[in-house]
C-alpha cells in the first residue's frame, strides 16, 4: 500500500471527527426530544413552556458536536 | 492537488514592540455595520414614542420584554433592573452579527481565482471577535463580584473544601472558553457549509442551500438567546449566590 500524504490524512481525520460528532449529537438530541414528547403526552397544557426548555436543551447539547464539526471542517479544508 | 478552500481575507498587521498584532479587515467592517444597524434600529424605534406602541416600537418593546425576562429569571428584581439595557444590547448585537454574513458575500479577485479575497462575513464567525465578547463578559462578572464583596468573592473559590481550589480555577477558565466557542462554532459551521454548497452545481445544491440558510437564520437567533442566557447565568453566579 502506498503512503498517504499528510493532506489526505487530514481529510480522513476531519471525516472521522465529523462522523463521531454527528453520531453523538444525534443521540444527545434524541434524548432531549424524546423526554420532551413524553412530557407533552403526559401534560399537554405545559407544551409552550416545555418547548422553550427543549429548544434551549437542544441548543446546549448541539454545541459540543458542532465544535467538533467546526474543527473537522478546518481539518478537511486544511486551514488548521 | 487543487482542492476548493475558503477565500482568504485581507489582514491589517503591524508590530507592537515584539508582539505581532493582526486585525481581520472583514470582521472590522462587519462589526462596524452590526453596531450601526443596532444603533439605527434603536434610534428609529425611539422616535415618536407613543403609549400604544405600533410598528417598529412594538417590535422593539417585544424584544426588550423578552430579554428582561431572561435577566429576571436569573436575578432578583432589584439587581435585575440594572441589567435590562445590557441584556437588550447584547442580544440584539449578537443576533444582528449572526445574520449579517448570511445575506450576501463580497469577493474580489485579481487575475486568477486563486487570489480571491472575501470582504464580508459574520463577525461572530471569527473566533477572536467572539472571544473578545466572552472574555469581556467574564471580566465584568468577576469585577462585579469583587466590588460587591472581595472577601466573599475569594471565599467562593474554597467552597465546599479548600482543596477544591484547582477545580474552581479550571471552571473559571472553561467558562469563557465554552461560552465563546459555542457561538463561534455554530455560526462558523453554518457559513462554511453555505460556502461549500455555493461551490457545487446549483441544480443539486439549490434546494439544500435554501433549507440550510433558513436553518442558519433560526440557529443564529437561538444561539444569541443561549449566549445571553449564559452571560446572565455567569453574572448572577458572581453577584447573587453569596450569602
Amino acid at each position: 500500500m502506498e503512503q498517504l500524504s499528510m493532506e489526505q490524512l487530514n481529510v480522513i481525520a476531519g471525516a472521522i471527527m465529523i462522523t463521531i460528532a454527528a453520531l453523538a449529537g444525534g443521540f444527545g438530541n434524541a434524548m432531549v426530544i424524546s423526554r420532551f414528547i413524553e412530557g407533552v403526552a403526559r401534560q399537554p397544557e405545559a407544551r409552550a413552556t416545555l418547548l422553550v426548555q427543549a429548544i434551549l436543551g437542544v441548543a446546549l447539547v448541539e454545541v459540543i458536536p458542532i465544535i467538533a464539526v467546526a474543527f473537522g471542517i478546518m481539518k478537511v479544508l486544511n486551514i488548521l | 492537488m487543487n482542492r476548493k478552500r475558503m477565500d482568504k481575507t485581507e489582514k491589517l498587521s503591524f508590530q507592537l514592540g515584539e508582539i505581532p498584532v493582526v486585525f481581520d479587515i472583514p470582521v472590522m467592517i462587519a462589526t462596524t455595520v452590526a453596531f450601526l444597524v443596532v444603533l439605527a434600529l434603536s434610534l428609529l424605534a425611539a422616535r415618536n414614542l407613543t403609549m400604544v406602541p405600533t410598528g417598529l416600537q412594538n417590535f422593539i418593546e417585544m424584544i426588550i420584554d423578552f430579554t428582561s425576562g431572561i435577566v429576571r429569571t436569573n436575578m432578583d428584581e432589584k439587581t435585575a433592573s440594572r441589567f435590562y439595557g445590557f441584556a437588550f444590547t447584547l442580544f440584539v448585537y449578537v443576533v444582528v452579527s449572526n445574520e449579517l454574513g448570511l445575506m450576501f458575500n463580497v469577493v474580489t479577485s485579481e487575475g486568477n481565482h486563486q487570489n480571491a479575497y472575501a470582504w464580508w462575513k459574520s463577525p461572530t464567525a471569527d473566533i477572536n471577535a467572539v472571544f473578545s465578547l466572552a472574555i469581556a463578559i467574564t471580566l465584568f462578572a468577576h469585577l462585579l463580584g469583587v466590588i460587591k464583596s472581595p472577601k466573599l468573592y475569594l471565599r467562593e473559590y474554597f467552597k465546599p473544601y479548600w482543596w477544591m481550589f484547582p477545580l474552581h480555577i479550571i471552571d473559571e477558565v472553561a467558562k469563557p472558553l465554552t461560552h465563546g466557542m459555542r457561538l463561534w462554532a455554530n455560526i462558523f459551521a453554518g457559513e462554511v457549509l453555505v460556502i461549500v454548497l455555493l461551490q457545487m452545481n446549483w441544480l443539486f445544491a439549490g434546494a439544500p442551500l435554501m433549507v440550510w440558510i433558513g436553518y442558519s437564520l433560526f440557529v443564529g437567533v437561538v444561539q444569541a438567546y443561549v449566549f445571553t442566557i449564559l452571560a446572565f447565568i455567569y453574572l448572577s453566579q458572581k453577584i447573587s449566590t453569596h450569602d
